[in-house]
Protein backbone atom coordinates (compact mmCIF):
# COMPACT_ATOMS: atom_id res chain seq x y z
CA UNK A 1 0.00 0.00 0.00
CA UNK A 2 1.30 3.64 -0.70
CA UNK A 3 2.10 5.52 2.43
CA UNK A 4 1.38 9.69 1.55
CA UNK A 5 4.86 11.77 2.61
CA UNK A 6 4.32 14.38 5.52
CA UNK A 7 4.84 16.70 2.72
CA UNK A 8 1.83 15.54 0.67
CA UNK A 9 -0.30 15.48 3.78
CA UNK A 10 0.73 19.19 4.43
CA UNK A 11 -0.15 20.00 0.58
CA UNK A 12 -3.63 18.11 0.08
CA UNK A 13 -4.28 19.62 3.59
CA UNK A 14 -3.56 23.19 1.47
CA UNK A 15 -5.37 22.39 -1.39
CA UNK A 16 -8.59 21.44 0.84
CA UNK A 17 -8.28 24.91 2.46
CA UNK A 18 -7.65 26.65 -0.79
CA UNK A 19 -10.62 25.23 -2.96
CA UNK A 20 -12.93 25.49 0.49
CA UNK A 21 -12.59 28.90 0.65
CA UNK A 22 -12.86 29.35 -2.77
CA UNK A 23 -15.89 27.16 -3.16
CA UNK A 24 -17.56 29.46 -0.57
CA UNK A 25 -17.40 32.23 -3.21
CA UNK A 26 -18.22 29.96 -6.41
CA UNK A 27 -17.17 27.06 -8.48
CA UNK A 28 -16.05 29.33 -11.32
CA UNK A 29 -13.71 31.47 -8.76
CA UNK A 30 -11.67 28.03 -8.03
CA UNK A 31 -11.62 27.71 -11.82
CA UNK A 32 -10.19 30.40 -12.82
CA UNK A 33 -7.74 30.66 -9.95
CA UNK A 34 -6.72 27.02 -10.37
CA UNK A 35 -6.34 28.00 -14.39
CA UNK A 36 -4.39 31.25 -13.94
CA UNK A 37 -2.35 29.36 -11.95
CA UNK A 38 -1.59 27.31 -14.12
CA UNK A 39 -1.47 29.27 -17.52
CA UNK A 40 0.86 31.87 -15.74
CA UNK A 41 3.38 29.80 -13.07
CA UNK A 42 3.08 26.57 -14.47
CA UNK A 43 1.97 25.06 -11.06
CA UNK A 44 -0.79 23.55 -9.04
CA UNK A 45 -3.03 24.50 -5.97
CA UNK A 46 -0.83 21.94 -3.79
CA UNK A 47 2.31 23.60 -5.44
CA UNK A 48 1.45 27.02 -3.54
CA UNK A 49 2.90 25.42 -0.13
CA UNK A 50 6.23 26.17 -1.77
CA UNK A 51 5.17 29.22 -3.96
CA UNK A 52 2.49 31.42 -2.10
CA UNK A 53 3.30 34.44 -3.99
CA UNK A 54 1.84 32.85 -7.04
CA UNK A 55 -1.69 32.20 -5.33
CA UNK A 56 -1.43 36.06 -3.57
CA UNK A 57 -0.36 37.49 -7.20
CA UNK A 58 -2.86 35.78 -8.65
CA UNK A 59 -5.61 36.37 -6.12
CA UNK A 60 -4.67 39.95 -6.43
CA UNK A 61 -5.34 40.43 -9.96
CA UNK A 62 -8.39 38.72 -9.68
CA UNK A 63 -9.70 41.07 -7.10
CA UNK A 64 -7.60 43.86 -6.34
CA UNK A 65 -7.78 44.68 -2.42
CA UNK A 66 -10.32 42.51 -2.13
CA UNK A 67 -7.99 39.51 -2.18
CA UNK A 68 -7.03 40.25 1.87
CA UNK A 69 -10.59 39.03 2.79
CA UNK A 70 -10.20 35.92 0.56
CA UNK A 71 -6.65 34.95 2.18
CA UNK A 72 -8.13 35.64 5.62
CA UNK A 73 -10.95 33.06 4.43
CA UNK A 74 -7.87 30.11 3.57
CA UNK A 75 -5.99 31.31 6.61
CA UNK A 76 -9.35 30.92 8.97
CA UNK A 77 -9.55 26.97 7.02
CA UNK A 78 -6.16 26.35 7.59
CA UNK A 79 -5.66 27.36 11.43
CA UNK A 80 -6.02 24.11 13.18
CA UNK A 81 -3.23 22.78 10.80
CA UNK A 82 -0.97 25.77 11.42
CA UNK A 83 1.27 24.23 13.72
CA UNK A 84 2.41 22.50 11.38
CA UNK A 85 6.03 24.07 9.99
CA UNK A 86 5.17 24.38 5.96
CA UNK A 87 1.60 25.46 6.65
CA UNK A 88 3.06 28.47 8.98
CA UNK A 89 5.53 29.42 7.12
CA UNK A 90 2.81 29.41 3.87
CA UNK A 91 0.21 31.33 6.20
CA UNK A 92 3.11 33.73 6.64
CA UNK A 93 4.05 34.41 3.27
CA UNK A 94 1.20 34.74 2.02
CA UNK A 95 -0.65 37.28 5.23
CA UNK A 96 2.66 38.81 6.71
CA UNK A 97 0.17 39.77 10.10
CA UNK A 98 0.32 36.23 10.43
CA UNK A 99 3.57 36.33 12.09
CA UNK A 100 2.14 38.28 14.86
CA UNK A 101 -0.55 35.75 15.47
CA UNK A 102 1.75 32.72 16.54
CA UNK A 103 4.58 32.58 18.79
CA UNK A 104 8.21 32.17 17.41
CA UNK A 105 9.39 29.13 17.86
CA UNK B 1 8.76 35.26 -20.93
CA UNK B 2 4.82 33.38 -21.65
CA UNK B 3 3.38 34.78 -18.61
CA UNK B 4 4.28 37.91 -20.48
CA UNK B 5 2.71 37.08 -24.03
CA UNK B 6 -0.49 35.86 -21.62
CA UNK B 7 -0.45 39.31 -19.75
CA UNK B 8 -0.07 40.94 -23.38
CA UNK B 9 -3.22 38.72 -25.12
CA UNK B 10 -5.14 39.35 -21.67
CA UNK B 11 -4.82 43.44 -22.24
CA UNK B 12 -5.06 43.06 -26.10
CA UNK B 13 -8.49 41.56 -25.45
CA UNK B 14 -9.82 44.35 -22.66
CA UNK B 15 -8.58 47.15 -24.76
CA UNK B 16 -10.36 45.41 -27.76
CA UNK B 17 -13.86 45.07 -25.29
CA UNK B 18 -13.32 48.44 -24.10
CA UNK B 19 -13.11 49.66 -28.09
CA UNK B 20 -15.98 47.52 -28.64
CA UNK B 21 -17.97 49.41 -25.89
CA UNK B 22 -16.85 52.98 -27.18
CA UNK B 23 -18.17 52.36 -30.49
CA UNK B 24 -21.65 50.36 -28.82
CA UNK B 25 -22.04 53.82 -26.79
CA UNK B 26 -21.35 56.38 -30.01
CA UNK B 27 -23.21 54.17 -32.17
CA UNK B 28 -26.52 54.10 -29.86
CA UNK B 29 -26.25 57.77 -28.81
CA UNK B 30 -25.91 59.24 -32.37
CA UNK B 31 -28.07 57.25 -33.39
CA UNK B 32 -31.28 58.44 -31.22
CA UNK B 33 -29.75 61.79 -31.82
CA UNK B 34 -29.95 61.78 -35.58
CA UNK B 35 -33.83 59.88 -35.29
CA UNK B 36 -34.67 63.02 -33.34
CA UNK B 37 -33.56 65.44 -35.90
CA UNK B 38 -36.21 63.71 -38.26
CA UNK B 39 -38.83 63.59 -35.40
CA UNK B 40 -40.66 62.34 -33.02
CA UNK B 41 -42.07 59.21 -34.54
CA UNK B 42 -38.59 58.45 -36.27
CA UNK B 43 -36.91 58.70 -32.29
CA UNK B 44 -39.63 56.38 -30.89
CA UNK B 45 -39.00 53.76 -33.74
CA UNK B 46 -35.06 54.21 -33.52
CA UNK B 47 -35.77 53.94 -29.90
CA UNK B 48 -37.65 50.79 -29.34
CA UNK B 49 -35.35 48.97 -31.72
CA UNK B 50 -32.44 50.07 -29.85
CA UNK B 51 -34.22 48.82 -26.66
CA UNK B 52 -35.19 45.08 -27.72
CA UNK B 53 -31.57 44.19 -28.43
CA UNK B 54 -30.05 45.97 -25.48
CA UNK B 55 -32.15 44.53 -23.04
CA UNK B 56 -32.07 40.92 -24.16
CA UNK B 57 -28.22 41.03 -24.51
CA UNK B 58 -28.20 41.74 -20.33
CA UNK B 59 -30.62 38.84 -19.54
CA UNK B 60 -29.04 36.52 -22.12
CA UNK B 61 -25.11 37.24 -20.73
CA UNK B 62 -26.83 37.27 -16.92
CA UNK B 63 -28.37 33.85 -17.44
CA UNK B 64 -24.98 32.24 -18.88
CA UNK B 65 -23.02 34.02 -15.86
CA UNK B 66 -25.77 32.67 -13.25
CA UNK B 67 -25.77 29.27 -15.11
CA UNK B 68 -21.77 28.89 -14.87
CA UNK B 69 -21.68 29.55 -11.18
CA UNK B 70 -24.59 27.68 -10.67
CA UNK B 71 -26.96 27.42 -7.13
CA UNK B 72 -23.62 27.56 -4.81
CA UNK B 73 -21.41 29.94 -3.39
CA UNK B 74 -22.00 33.95 -2.39
CA UNK B 75 -21.39 34.88 -6.09
CA UNK B 76 -23.65 31.69 -7.45
CA UNK B 77 -27.09 33.60 -5.37
CA UNK B 78 -25.37 36.97 -6.73
CA UNK B 79 -25.66 36.24 -10.02
CA UNK B 80 -29.10 34.60 -10.00
CA UNK B 81 -30.14 37.65 -8.02
CA UNK B 82 -28.83 39.62 -11.12
CA UNK B 83 -30.40 37.49 -13.67
CA UNK B 84 -33.66 38.53 -11.67
CA UNK B 85 -33.07 42.04 -11.92
CA UNK B 86 -32.15 41.69 -15.76
CA UNK B 87 -35.75 39.57 -16.33
CA UNK B 88 -37.48 42.22 -14.24
CA UNK B 89 -36.09 45.17 -16.70
CA UNK B 90 -36.66 43.05 -19.62
CA UNK B 91 -40.38 42.53 -18.71
CA UNK B 92 -40.66 46.62 -17.93
CA UNK B 93 -39.20 47.33 -21.35
CA UNK B 94 -41.20 45.12 -23.54
CA UNK B 95 -44.89 46.25 -21.67
CA UNK B 96 -43.87 49.58 -22.29
CA UNK B 97 -42.98 48.71 -25.95
CA UNK B 98 -46.53 47.04 -26.26
CA UNK B 99 -47.86 50.50 -24.55
CA UNK B 100 -46.22 52.42 -26.96
CA UNK B 101 -47.52 50.11 -29.86
CA UNK B 102 -50.60 50.12 -28.81
CA UNK B 103 -51.51 53.17 -27.75
CA UNK B 104 -48.96 55.23 -29.44
CA UNK B 105 -47.25 57.16 -26.73
CA UNK B 106 -45.99 56.21 -23.29
CA UNK B 107 -47.99 55.38 -20.62
CA UNK B 108 -46.58 56.80 -17.18
CA UNK B 109 -47.11 55.39 -14.53
CA UNK B 110 -47.94 51.54 -15.62
CA UNK B 111 -47.67 48.04 -15.15
CA UNK B 112 -44.39 48.40 -16.39
CA UNK B 113 -43.01 50.75 -13.84
CA UNK B 114 -44.29 47.47 -10.89
CA UNK B 115 -41.20 45.56 -12.96
CA UNK B 116 -38.94 48.35 -13.10
CA UNK B 117 -39.37 49.74 -9.08
CA UNK B 118 -39.01 45.59 -8.11
CA UNK B 119 -35.97 45.27 -10.35
CA UNK B 120 -34.41 47.38 -8.01
CA UNK B 121 -33.90 45.35 -4.63
CA UNK B 122 -32.86 42.65 -6.82
CA UNK B 123 -29.80 44.53 -8.35
CA UNK B 124 -29.02 45.24 -4.81
CA UNK B 125 -29.47 42.23 -3.26
CA UNK B 126 -26.57 41.38 -6.12
CA UNK B 127 -24.42 43.67 -4.80
CA UNK B 128 -24.71 42.90 -1.55
CA UNK B 129 -24.04 38.88 -2.21
CA UNK B 130 -20.99 39.74 -4.48
CA UNK B 131 -19.39 41.96 -1.59
CA UNK B 132 -19.90 39.66 1.06
CA UNK B 133 -16.86 37.19 1.30
CA UNK B 134 -14.72 40.66 1.38
CA UNK B 135 -17.36 42.08 3.78
CA UNK B 136 -14.48 43.17 6.64
CA UNK B 137 -12.36 44.50 3.92
CA UNK B 138 -15.04 47.31 4.12
CA UNK B 139 -14.50 50.60 5.89
CA UNK B 140 -16.43 52.77 7.79
CA UNK B 141 -14.84 55.37 5.60
CA UNK B 142 -15.35 53.53 2.37
CA UNK B 143 -19.34 53.56 3.70
CA UNK B 144 -19.33 57.16 4.36
CA UNK B 145 -17.76 58.00 1.46
CA UNK B 146 -20.20 56.45 -0.98
CA UNK B 147 -23.14 57.49 1.26
CA UNK B 148 -21.70 61.08 0.73
CA UNK B 149 -21.61 60.76 -3.18
CA UNK B 150 -24.80 58.96 -3.19
CA UNK B 151 -26.73 61.91 -1.42
CA UNK B 152 -24.72 64.70 -3.48
CA UNK B 153 -26.58 62.72 -6.48
CA UNK B 154 -29.75 62.46 -4.78
CA UNK B 155 -29.77 66.40 -4.62
CA UNK B 156 -30.66 67.45 -8.21
CA UNK B 157 -33.74 65.27 -8.46
CA UNK B 158 -34.77 66.61 -4.88
CA UNK B 159 -34.86 70.01 -5.71
CA UNK B 160 -36.63 69.47 -8.59
CA UNK B 161 -39.57 67.57 -6.81
CA UNK B 162 -39.71 70.19 -4.30
CA UNK B 163 -39.62 73.08 -6.27
CA UNK B 164 -41.61 72.03 -10.00
CA UNK B 165 -43.83 69.72 -9.02
CA UNK B 166 -46.71 71.33 -6.99
CA UNK B 167 -49.56 71.24 -9.86
CA UNK B 168 -48.36 67.89 -10.82
CA UNK B 169 -50.23 64.46 -10.07
CA UNK B 170 -48.65 63.08 -6.55
CA UNK B 171 -48.45 59.71 -7.44
CA UNK B 172 -46.75 60.29 -10.52
CA UNK B 173 -44.05 62.12 -8.55
CA UNK B 174 -43.63 60.05 -6.11
CA UNK B 175 -43.24 57.27 -8.62
CA UNK B 176 -40.95 59.19 -10.92
CA UNK B 177 -38.97 60.24 -7.80
CA UNK B 178 -38.35 56.89 -6.29
CA UNK B 179 -35.90 55.98 -9.25
CA UNK B 180 -33.04 58.42 -8.34
CA UNK B 181 -33.95 57.40 -4.70
CA UNK B 182 -33.72 53.45 -5.71
CA UNK B 183 -30.00 54.56 -8.01
CA UNK B 184 -28.54 56.44 -5.32
CA UNK B 185 -28.79 53.85 -2.92
CA UNK B 186 -27.66 51.49 -5.91
CA UNK B 187 -24.36 53.84 -5.82
CA UNK B 188 -23.77 52.88 -2.32
CA UNK B 189 -22.34 49.55 -2.86
CA UNK B 190 -21.28 50.08 -6.58
CA UNK B 191 -18.76 52.91 -5.20
CA UNK B 192 -17.46 50.29 -2.35
CA UNK B 193 -17.25 47.83 -5.10
CA UNK B 194 -14.69 50.18 -6.92
CA UNK B 195 -12.68 50.82 -3.98
CA UNK B 196 -12.67 47.18 -2.63
CA UNK B 197 -11.55 45.50 -5.94
CA UNK B 198 -9.22 48.67 -6.56
CA UNK B 199 -6.29 46.68 -9.01
CA UNK B 200 -8.44 43.54 -9.99
CA UNK B 201 -10.17 42.62 -12.90
CA UNK B 202 -13.03 42.56 -11.16
CA UNK B 203 -12.85 45.86 -10.75
CA UNK B 204 -14.11 46.55 -14.72
CA UNK B 205 -17.40 45.14 -13.82
CA UNK B 206 -18.01 47.43 -10.88
CA UNK B 207 -16.43 50.74 -12.64
CA UNK B 208 -18.69 50.00 -15.34
CA UNK B 209 -22.04 49.49 -13.33
CA UNK B 210 -21.28 52.69 -10.90
CA UNK B 211 -21.13 54.48 -14.60
CA UNK B 212 -24.14 53.15 -15.49
CA UNK B 213 -26.11 53.66 -12.11
CA UNK B 214 -24.77 57.74 -12.39
CA UNK B 215 -26.27 57.36 -16.11
CA UNK B 216 -29.31 56.11 -15.15
CA UNK B 217 -29.66 58.77 -12.24
CA UNK B 218 -29.48 61.30 -14.70
CA UNK B 219 -31.46 60.17 -17.15
CA UNK B 220 -34.21 59.43 -14.14
CA UNK B 221 -34.28 62.72 -13.30
CA UNK B 222 -34.74 64.00 -17.01
CA UNK B 223 -37.18 61.89 -16.57
CA UNK B 224 -38.76 63.39 -13.67
CA UNK B 225 -38.29 66.56 -15.32
CA UNK B 226 -40.43 65.98 -18.50
CA UNK B 227 -42.90 64.21 -16.86
CA UNK B 228 -43.43 66.97 -14.57
CA UNK B 229 -43.43 69.52 -18.19
CA UNK B 230 -45.14 66.74 -19.98
CA UNK B 231 -42.58 66.65 -22.57
CA UNK B 232 -41.73 63.22 -22.48
CA UNK B 233 -41.77 61.04 -25.64
CA UNK B 234 -40.16 57.80 -26.22
CA UNK B 235 -36.96 58.22 -28.05
CA UNK B 236 -36.18 61.20 -25.88
CA UNK B 237 -32.71 62.22 -25.70
CA UNK B 238 -32.88 60.79 -21.86
CA UNK B 239 -33.38 57.70 -23.64
CA UNK B 240 -29.67 57.89 -24.71
CA UNK B 241 -29.25 57.63 -21.27
CA UNK B 242 -31.30 54.28 -20.16
CA UNK B 243 -30.03 52.87 -23.45
CA UNK B 244 -26.28 53.12 -22.47
CA UNK B 245 -27.34 51.83 -18.75
CA UNK B 246 -28.21 48.30 -20.50
CA UNK B 247 -24.93 48.66 -22.99
CA UNK B 248 -22.96 49.23 -20.22
CA UNK B 249 -23.79 46.62 -17.57
CA UNK B 250 -23.95 44.02 -20.60
CA UNK B 251 -20.59 44.73 -21.34
CA UNK B 252 -19.47 44.36 -17.70
CA UNK B 253 -21.26 41.04 -17.45
CA UNK B 254 -19.36 39.90 -20.77
CA UNK B 255 -16.25 41.18 -19.20
CA UNK B 256 -17.05 38.64 -16.32
CA UNK B 257 -18.42 35.68 -18.84
CA UNK B 258 -14.75 36.07 -19.93
CA UNK B 259 -13.09 36.34 -16.25
CA UNK B 260 -14.79 33.29 -15.05
CA UNK B 261 -14.33 31.16 -17.98
CA UNK B 262 -15.23 27.27 -17.48
CA UNK B 263 -11.81 25.88 -18.35
CA UNK B 264 -12.50 22.32 -16.65
CA UNK B 265 -13.08 20.97 -20.62
CA UNK B 266 -9.67 22.70 -21.76
CA UNK B 267 -7.09 19.95 -22.40
CA UNK B 268 -3.52 21.08 -20.91
CA UNK B 269 -1.46 21.65 -24.03
CA UNK B 270 1.55 19.83 -22.40
CA UNK B 271 0.84 18.08 -19.22
CA UNK B 272 4.82 17.01 -18.92
CA UNK B 273 5.53 20.73 -18.89
CA UNK B 274 3.30 21.12 -15.63
CA UNK B 275 5.07 19.14 -13.36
Amino acid sequence: MLEATDLEIKKALLTISIEEALLEIGRPVLDAVAHSLCVNYKCFIPDCLDHPEYLKQVLQELYGNGCSNIIKSIHKHLDEYASMQQIEEFLISIDPMTIHSYPSR
Amino acid sequence: MQYNIIVLQNNLQHSNLKKILFFTIVFTGLALVVANLFGKDTATTVSLLLYVPVTLSLVILSIILSKRFGMKGDHGTAWILFSIFAILWFIAERISLYYNLKLGEELFPSEADAFWLAGYPFLFAFMMFYLRPMKNSITKKMIFLAMAISVVLLIPPLYIVSYESMDVDLSETAIAIAYPIGDAILLIPAIIGIALFLGGKVNFLWTLMCIAIVFETIADTGFLLATIDDSYYEGHPVDILFIWYYVIFSFGVYHHITLFKDHRKDPYKNVQELR
